[in-house]
C-alpha cells in the first residue's frame, strides 16, 4: 500500500466526518440558532451589566420568567398545532383578576383562587377552541377579537371592583409565599414553570395527543385524512393555552397582590416574539417546548436588560424588532437550506480497498468468467410489475415478489400469466422467506420485518432493535431491512444493510462505503429483535446453510461472503468463505445440489475500485458535482453464481448484453427452474436448469418432505 | 442656567462666605455633603416620553448629581410589567432612593414594601397608590378636577347655556376618576351647570376629536368642555375649531406646564390650563430626598403627602417663566 | 347592484355585513335623536375616514395575501418625525420629502423581508413596525407627543379645508377609494396583486414579477399610512406616538375582514372596504351619541365583530381538503 493511501485510510478512517451530517440530520439541530441567540444575549447583556446575573437579580428575573414562560409554552403548543393565540395577554389579566377577586373580595381560600384562575383560562380557551377548532374560524382574527372582548371585560371589572380589592385588608401568608417566596432560592413561579415545561414536553414529544398536535400542525389535510380528529386536537391546543395563561395569571396576581389596568398589556406580542425567536415556525408542525423556553429567556433578558441599561423609550422596541426579524429570517433560511446543506455534507466517504480478484472476462478461464446463459430466460409479468427485488415460490408453485408500490404480488401457477396483489405492506418489500406455517416473512425497505399470513393479514414483526449507546443517529430504527431467512427453530435472521441511508439511497452507501450493515435476529418466542453482527459493508443477502446451524452472508460493497454459525459447536464463529469477487453480491439462496445461488447486482470496474481507494476524491465529487455526474458502482451487468459449502464457485450465469437481466438481485431454484428477480427490472425471468432435481423446492428443503 | 442651579450656586456661595465663623462647630455642611455622596437615586416613571417625566429627570437629576450622587432613569414605556421588573431590578442594585410614578393604585404596592424592607426610601410622584410610602409628591387630581370645573364655569359665565361636556381619558385610570370626582364636587355648588355628555378619548387625540365633534353636534349649546389631558385637548380643540365655535366654547384641560402648553394657551387652542408645577414639584422631591437621607429614618416608618399647589392659567396669566421649557434642558446640558 | 355583488367572491359574508349596516343605520336613524342629520353624517364620515384610508392600505396588502402590522407605527413615526423636522425649522417641502423617503424605505423593507427573504408577513411587518417605532422614538424623538410648531398655516388650513362642506379627510378618502378601485381593477399591477394573492406559485410560474409586486403593495400601504397620518396631524396639530399601543391597528384589520376581504388573499375589493368602514363608523358614532363609555364601546364593537365572524364561519365553512397549510 502506498504511503498516500495509508494516510488517506487513516484520515478518513479515524476522523468522524459522518458525524457532521448525522448531527445536521437531527431535528434538535433546529435548536442551534435560538441557542446561539440565547448565548449571545446572555453574554452581551451579562457584559454590559456586570451584576445582571447576580443571584438576587436572577431570582427576581426568574420569578417573572416563570410566569412568562408558562404563557409562552401555552402559545407554543397552539403554534405547533398550526394556530396562533393573541388572547393570551387578556386571558392572563382576566385570570389574575379572578384569583385576586377570590382572595380580596370574597375572602376565599388559595385553592379557590387558583381554581378560579384556571377556570377562567379554561373557559376562554374553550371559547377559542370551539370557534377555531369546531367552527374553524381563522385563528388570527378570532383570537384578536376575543382579545378585544376579554380586554374590555377585564377593564370594566377593574374599574368596578378595584376599589374593593384595594381596600380589602386580607392577610394570606400562603398567597404572599406564592408571590414572594421560594424553595431553596427558586421562586415558586419558576418551579411551577419547570413542572409545566416537563409536562408539556412529555405531552408534545411522547404522547399520542401531542403527536396529533404536531401532525395537525405539520399537515392539517393529511392529519384529517389519516383519521385524526383535527377539530378536537385544535380545540385542545387552545384549551391548553388558556389553562397556561390562567396559571400564569394566578402567579402574577400573587406576585403583585393585585391587578391594574396595565396587567398583561402587550403580553401577546412579547409571547409571540418569544415563540418565534425560539424557532417555532408559524403555521405549525415544527418546534418544541424547549424552543419556546429559549425564546422566553431571550426576550425577557433583552427587555429587562435594555430597561436596566436606562436607554430611552423605544430602544427596547428597536432591538426587539431587529431580533425578531433576524430570528425569523434565520429560521426561514435554515429551514429552506438545511436539506441542501445536508445533501452536500452527508456523504462522508471512507477508504476501501477491494482485494484483487480473478477476472470475470468471458472465456478468460477464471472460475468467474461470465457467459450469456441468462439471455435464454423467459419473462414473467413483463412490464406489469416494478422492482421485484426478491422472488419466492410456495408449495403450490405460485410465484411471489415485492414491488416498488409497496405490494406483494402473486403470480398464479402454472403458467404465471395471471397475477394478483397478495398483500399491501407499504414501503418497498425486499427479501422474502416462508416460515414453517407457510406465512410469508417480508423485509420491507424503510419499514421493518413483516409477516403475511396465508389469509393475507399483514403483521409487523419488528421495526427496531437495541440502540447502540452514544450513537447520534437512531440506529434502533431499521432503515434498510434487506433480506431475511428463517432458522429451523423459527428465529428470523435478517439484514439491515446500512444505518446511514434510507432504502432508496442504497447507491449512496456505496459511494461512502462506510461499513454499517447489521445482521439482526427476531425471536418469535419473545418478540424481541437483537443485533447479532454489526459493521459490515452493506450486508445484503442472508441464507440458511443446509446444516441449519449457520448462515451465509453477502457484503455487497466489500464483495465478500461470510459464513456465520449461530448454533451448534461452532456457534459465534464468522468465517470469510469468499474473500474476493468481481461482482457485488446480493441475495443468496439454496440450490438443489447442496450448493448456494448468489446474485450479483453489478460488476466491479477498475475505475470505481480506484475511486474507493480515494476517499478525498469521492468527497470532492459529492460536494462539487451534481449527483447525475457522480461515479457509481456499475450495475448494468450482473449475474448469478453458484458456490459450494466451501465457497468454491461451481457455476456462473451471465447476460453479456444485459438485455434480459442487466441487474440481478435475487434468484430461486424451484422444480428445475431458476426464477430471477432484479430491483430495477420490470419482469421476472425463468431459466431452465439442465440436470437439476425437477422435484426440489425451497419449501421442502427448509421445512421437510410434507410440504 | 435653570433656577435650581442658580439657587444652589448661591447657597454654596453663602456657605463659603460664612465658613470662617462657623467652621469648627457646625456639622451642617459636612452632613449635607455626605447625605447623597455616591448614593444612587433611581427614577421609574411610566415613560420617559412625557413632559412630566422629563421635567423630573432634569430637575431632580441635576440636584442629585450636584450633591454628589448618582441618578438613573429606567423607562418602562407605559408597560406596567416592565415597570414592575424595573423596580425589582432597582431594588437589587440597592440604591438609596427610588422615585416611582405608579400607573395604578395597586400594581406596585408589594414592590414598595420590598424596597423599604431592603432599606430603600420610596418616593411616589404624580399618581398616588394605596400603599403610602415615605412621601407622595404630586398633584391632587381631585383638586385638579375642581379647578378645571371652576375654569369652565368662569369661562361660560352666568349668562350662558350652562351646558358642559367632558372628554374623559378612560374609566380605569385613577387620575381620570379623581378628576371626575373633583368636577362633581364643584358642580354641587353650581347646580345650574350640568354635564350633557362625557365620552372617553382613551387618551387618543383623534378619538377626542371625533367624540368632541359628535358632542358639539348633539349639544350645539354647550359652553364649556373639560378635556382631561393637554395632548387630547388638541383633538377636542380641532373639533371646536371645525364647528366654528372657537371662543364660544371654553376648553379647559390639565398639563405638565411645559412651553407647548403655553403655546396652546397663547394661540387660543385651549382657554384654561390647570398645570402641574413641575419645577416646584421636583423641588419637593429633592427636598424630601435630602431630608430622608440626613434623617436616619428607617424606611417604612414615616408617611408624608406633599401636594403640589395648582392654579388655573389662562392666556391673560402668561408671562415669561409661566411655563418651563424642555428645550432649555438641552441647552443647559 | 347584483352585478356588482357577483363580480367577486365571498358575497354571503359581505351581504350579511351590508344588511347589518343598513339595519343599524335605520335603527339609529329612528331611535337616536340627531343621528340622521347632515352634520352628524359628515361627522360620522369624517371620524371613519382615517380608519378607512388605513383600511385601503391594509386591504391591498391582504388581497396580495399579506398583512401589514407596521401600518400604525409608520403612520405615527413618519408624521411625528415630520412634525419634529418642522420644529427644527426645516422648510415644509424638505421635511415632507425626508419623511416620504423614510416611509418608502420602510414599505420597501417590509416587501423585501416578505418577498425576498420569504419571511411570513405577520412577523416581517410586526418586526418592522416594532423597529420603526423603536428607532423613531429613541433616535429622532424625545417625547411621546410631538406638536405642530406654530406658523404652518397652510398645513393647518389643509386640515380644516372643506369641499362643498365636506371635510378634507372625507374628500381624500373618497379619492383614495376611487384610485384604489381603478388601480386594482384596471391596472396591470393591480390585477397582479389578485393573482399573487390567489396563488403565489402559480403567479410565479406564469412569469409575473411576483417579488417586485409584493414590494410595491407594501410601499403603497406605507404611503397610505403616511397620508392618513398627515391628515390626522393637520386636524389635531400634533401626533401622539403612543397611538401604536392603541387598538387602531386591530380596528383596521377588523374593518378589512368584516367587509369580507379574506385573509387568505386574492379576494375582495374596494366595495368590501366601504361596507366594513361604514359598519364600524355607524356603530362608533351611534354609541358616542348614546354616551356609552369607551370600555363598553370596545366590548360591543368586538362582540358584533365576533358575531359576524361566527355567521361567516357557519355560512362559509372552511374545507379540510382545500384549506391552505399555514393559513392562519
Amino acid at each position: 500500500m502506498k504511503l498516500s493511501e495509508s494516510l488517506a485510510r487513516l484520515r478518513y478512517g479515524l476522523f468522524p466526518d459522518h458525524l457532521v451530517g448525522e448531527v445536521l440530520s437531527k431535528r434538535w439541530t433546529d435548536n442551534a440558532i435560538p441557542l446561539v441567540f440565547l448565548l449571545a444575549t446572555v453574554i452581551g447583556v451579562g457584559t454590559a451589566i456586570p451584576d445582571f446575573f447576580s443571584l438576587a437579580s436572577l431570582a427576581d428575573a426568574s420569578r417573572q420568567l416563570g410566569e412568562f414562560a408558562i404563557v409562552v409554552m401555552g402559545l407554543t403548543i397552539v403554534m405547533l398545532g398550526g394556530g396562533i393565540d393573541l388572547s393570551v395577554g387578556a386571558t392572563f389579566a382576566l385570570s389574575a383578576f379572578a384569583s385576586v377577586a377570590v382572595i380580596y373580595i370574597m375572602g376565599g381560600p388559595i385553592w379557590l383562587a387558583l381554581l378560579a384562575a384556571l377556570a377562567t383560562g379554561a373557559v376562554v380557551g374553550a371559547a377559542n377552541g370551539v370557534l377555531i377548532g369546531y367552527l374553524r374560524l381563522r385563528a388570527f382574527l378570532t383570537t384578536l377579537v376575543t382579545f378585544t372582548i376579554l380586554h374590555a371585560i377585564y377593564s370594566i371589572l377593574v374599574v368596578n371592583f378595584s376599589a374593593q380589592v384595594q381596600l380589602a385588608d386580607v392577610q394570606t401568608p400562603i398567597w404572599d409565599f406564592i408571590g414572594d417566596g421560594g424553595v431553596a432560592g427558586f421562586p415558586i413561579s419558576l418551579i411551577v414553570a419547570v413542572l409545566v415545561a416537563i409536562l408539556a414536553h412529555v405531552f408534545i414529544s411522547r404522547s399520542r395527543l401531542g403527536w396529533h398536535v404536531l401532525a395537525v400542525g405539520g399537515s392539517r389535510r393529511s392529519a384529517f385524512n389519516a383519521g385524526i380528529s383535527v377539530r378536537r386536537t385544535v380545540f385542545m391546543t387552545y384549551m391548553i393555552s388558556g389553562l397556561c395563561s390562567g396559571l400564569a395569571g394566578f402567579l402574577i396576581g400573587a406576585r403583585l397582590s393585585g391587578v391594574g389596568p396595565g396587567t398583561g398589556a402587550g403580553l401577546e406580542i412579547l409571547a409571540l416574539t418569544a415563540g418565534v425567536v425560539g424557532g417555532n415556525s408559524l403555521g405549525g408542525g415544527r418546534g418544541s417546548i424547549a424552543k419556546g423556553l429559549m425564546g422566553a429567556v431571550i426576550v425577557l433578558i433583552l427587555t429587562n436588560g435594555l430597561i436596566r441599561l436606562g436607554f430611552t423609550s423605544g430602544t427596547n422596541q428597536m432591538v426587539l424588532g431587529v431580533v425578531l426579524a433576524l430570528a425569523v429570517f434565520l429560521d426561514v433560511r435554515w429551514l429552506k437550506n438545511r436539506s441542501k446543506v445536508l445533501a452536500k455534507v452527508y456523504v462522508a466517504p471512507v477508504y476501501s480497498a477491494l482485494p484483487s480478484t480473478p477476472s470475470a472476462e468471458p472465456d478468460s478461464g477464471s472460475p468467474f468468467a461470465l457467459n450469456d446463459r441468462l439471455a435464454e430466460t423467459e419473462f414473467i409479468g413483463l412490464g406489469e410489475i416494478e422492482g421485484p427485488e426478491d422472488v419466492i415460490l410456495d408449495e403450490d408453485d405460485n410465484l411471489y415478489c415485492g414491488t416498488r408500490n409497496g405490494e406483494v404480488v402473486r403470480f398464479l401457477a402454472p403458467d404465471y400469466k395471471q397475477w394478483e396483489v397478495f398483500a399491501h405492506t407499504g414501503g418497498f418489500p425486499l427479501g422474502l422467506a416462508f416460515d414453517r406455517a407457510g406465512a410469508l416473512t417480508v423485509c420491507v425497505g424503510a419499514m421493518g420485518l413483516y409477516s403475511v399470513a396465508r389469509d393475507r393479514t399483514v403483521t409487523r414483526l419488528s421495526a427496531e432493535t437495541n440502540r447502540t449507546p452514544f450513537s447520534i443517529l437512531d440506529d434502533a430504527r431499521l432503515r434498510d431491512p434487506n433480506d431475511c431467512d428463517i432458522a429451523p427453530d423459527g428465529r428470523i435472521f435478517f439484514t439491515d444493510s446500512t444505518t446511514r441511508y434510507d432504502a432508496h439511497d442504497w447507491a449512496l452507501d456505496s459511494v461512502e462505503s462506510r461499513p454499517t450493515g447489521r445482521l439482526l435476529v427476531y425471536d418469535p418466542r419473545n418478540g424481541r429483535t437483537r443485533t447479532v453482527l454489526r459493521g459490515m459493508s452493506y450486508l445484503n443477502g442472508v441464507c440458511m446453510a443446509h446444516d441449519g446451524q449457520s448462515l451465509f452472508l453477502a457484503e455487497s460493497w466489500a464483495c465478500r461472503v461470510h459464513r456465520y454459525w449461530f448454533d451448534g459447536p461452532k456457534a459465534g464463529r464468522l468465517d470469510c468463505v469468499i474473500a474476493a469477487m468481481p461482482g457485488y453480491p446480493d441475495n443468496i439462496n439454496r440450490a438443489s445440489d447442496g450448493g448456494y445461488w448468489m446474485a450479483w447486482l453489478g460488476m466491479r470496474t477498475p475505475s470505481y475500485d480506484l475511486a474507493l481507494r480515494k476517499p478525498g476524491m469521492r468527497k470532492r465529487m459529492t460536494r462539487r458535482l451534481p449527483q447525475d455526474d457522480w461515479l457509481f458502482p456499475n450495475i448494468n451487468t450482473g449475474g448469478v453464481v453458484k458456490f459450494d459449502e466451501n465457497g468454491a464457485i461451481t457455476e456462473v450465469l451471465g447476460n453479456l448484453g444485459g438485455h434480459s437481466h442487466p441487474m440481478v438481485t435475487s434468484m430461486r431454484e424451484h422444480k428445475g427452474a431458476l426464477y430471477v428477480g432484479g430491483i430495477l427490472n420490470n419482469r421476472i425471468g425463468r431459466y431452465r436448469l439442465e440436470g437439476a432435481d425437477p422435484s426440489w423446492t425451497g419449501m421442502r428443503s427448509y421445512w421437510g418432505e410434507g410440504r | 442656567m435653570p433656577a435650581s442651579k442658580t439657587a444652589l450656586a448661591l447657597a454654596t456661595a453663602g456657605f463659603l462666605a460664612a465658613a470662617p465663623a462657623f467652621a469648627r462647630n457646625d456639622p451642617g455642611p459636612a452632613t449635607y455633603d455626605a447625605a447623597l455622596k455616591d448614593k444612587t437615586v433611581v427614577l421609574v416613571p411610566m415613560s420617559t416620553g412625557e413632559d412630566l417625566a422629563q421635567g423630573w429627570a432634569h430637575y431632580v437629576g441635576d440636584a442629585v448629581k450636584a450633591a454628589g450622587g448618582k441618578f438613573e432613569v429606567r423607562d418602562p414605556n407605559w408597560n406596567t410589567e416592565a415597570g414592575a421588573q424595573a423596580i425589582t431590578e432597582a431594588i437589587n442594585s440597592k440604591p438609596a432612593v427610588i422615585i416611582v410614578q405608579a400607573p395604578d393604585l395597586q400594581s406596585y404596592s408589594k414592590l414598595f414594601r420590598r424596597a423599604q424592607e431592603a432599606g430603600i426610601y420610596v418616593i411616589q410622584v404624580d399618581n398616588p397608590t394605596n400603599y403610602p410610602t415615605e412621601a407622595f409628591v404630586g398633584s391632587n387630581w381631585t383638586k385638579l378636577g375642581e379647578l378645571e370645573a371652576q375654569a369652565v364655569i368662569n369661562g361660560c359665565g352666568p349668562n350662558s347655556s350652562k351646558e358642559i361636556g367632558l372628554i374623559q381619558g378612560d374609566q380605569t385610570n385613577s387620575s381620570s376618576l379623581d378628576q371626575y370626582t373633583g368636577i362633581q364636587n364643584v358642580l354641587k355648588d353650581h347646580p345650574d351647570f350640568k354635564i350633557v355628555a362625557q365620552p372617553d378619548s382613551n387618551w387618543d387625540a383623534s378619538t377626542a376629536r371625533s367624540v368632541a365633534t359628535t358632542l358639539i353636534q348633539q349639544h350645539p349649546n354647550v359652553c364649556g368642555i373639560i378635556d382631561y389631558w393637554d395632548a387630547t385637548a388638541q383633538g377636542t380643540a380641532a373639533a371646536i375649531r371645525a364647528a366654528g365655535k372657537t371662543g364660544k366654547i371654553t376648553l379647559a384641560t390639565t398639563g405638565g406646564g411645559e412651553q407647548a402648553d403655553c403655546n396652546l394657551l397663547d394661540t387660543g387652542v385651549i382657554d384654561a390650563l390647570v398645570a402641574t408645577d413641575v419645577p416646584n414639584q421636583s423641588r419637593d422631591v429633592i427636598t424630601t430626598i435630602k431630608f430622608l437621607m440626613q434623617s436616619g429614618i428607617k424606611p417604612g416608618t414615616v408617611k408624608t403627602w406633599l401636594y403640589t399647589p395648582e392654579h388655573i392659567t389662562t392666556k391673560a396669566d402668561i408671562k415669561n417663566g409661566t411655563c418651563w421649557n424642555l428645550k432649555d434642558f438641552a441647552k443647559s446640558k | 347592484m347584483t352585478g356588482w355583488f357577483l363580480l367577486l367572491g365571498r358575497r354571503r359574508q359581505e351581504d350579511t355585513v351590508f344588511l347589518l349596516t343598513i339595519l343599524l343605520f335605520l335603527t339609529f336613524s329612528f331611535v337616536l335623536h340627531g343621528f340622521l342629520t347632515t352634520g352628524n353624517i359628515i361627522a360620522l364620515l369624517r371620524s371613519v375616514a382615517l380608519l378607512g384610508i388605513l383600511a385601503v392600505g391594509m386591504g391591498i396588502v391582504v388581497i396580495g395575501r399579506g398583512i401589514d402590522l407596521s401600518l400604525v407605527a409608520i403612520l405615527a413615526i413618519s408624521v411625528a418625525v415630520f412634525l419634529n423636522l418642522l420644529g427644527q425649522s426645516y422648510p415644509i417641502g424638505i421635511a415632507l420629502l425626508l419623511a416620504l423617503v423614510g416611509v418608502i424605505a420602510v414599505g420597501a423593507l417590509n416587501g423585501v423581508l416578505t418577498a425576498y427573504a420569504e419571511m411570513p408577513a405577520i412577523f416581517a411587518t410586526l418586526a418592522t413596525g416594532t423597529f420603526v417605532y423603536g428607532l423613531g422614538r429613541s433616535q429622532f424623538l424625545t417625547q411621546d407627543v410631538i406638536y405642530l410648531p406654530p406658523g404652518h398655516d397652510l398645513f393647518t388650513a389643509f386640515g380644516n379645508a372643506r369641499l362643498a362642506s365636506i371635510p378634507v379627510e372625507v374628500v381624500v378618502f373618497a379619492f383614495i377609494l376611487v384610485g384604489a378601485f381603478l388601480w386594482l381593477r384596471f391596472s396591470k399591477y393591480g390585477r397582479y396583486i389578485y393573482l399573487i394573492g390567489d396563488n403565489l406559485n402559480a403567479a410565479r410560474n406564469a412569469g409575473l414579477p411576483v417579488r417586485p409586486v409584493i414590494v410595491l403593495q407594501y410601499v403603497v400601504s406605507a404611503l397610505l399610512a403616511f397620508v392618513a397620518g398627515l391628515i390626522m396631524a393637520a386636524g389635531i396639530h400634533s401626533m401622539n406616538t403612543r397611538i401604536v399601543n392603541s387598538s387602531l391597528l386591530y380596528d383596521v384589520i377588523l374593518v378589512v375582514v368584516i367587509g369580507g376581504i379574506g385573509l387568505s388573499g386574492g379576494k375582495g375589493g374596494v366595495r368590501n372596504l366601504i361596507v366594513g368602514t361604514l359598519l364600524i363608523g355607524i356603530l362608533l358614532n351611534g354609541m358616542t351619541i348614546l354616551d356609552i363609555s369607551d370600555l363598553y364601546q370596545n366590548l360591543i364593537k368586538a362582540t358584533v365583530l365576533l358575531a359576524a365572524l361566527i355567521v361567516d364561519g357557519v355560512l362559509n365553512p372552511r374545507d379540510e381538503q382545500t384549506d391552505q397549510q399555514g393559513d392562519i
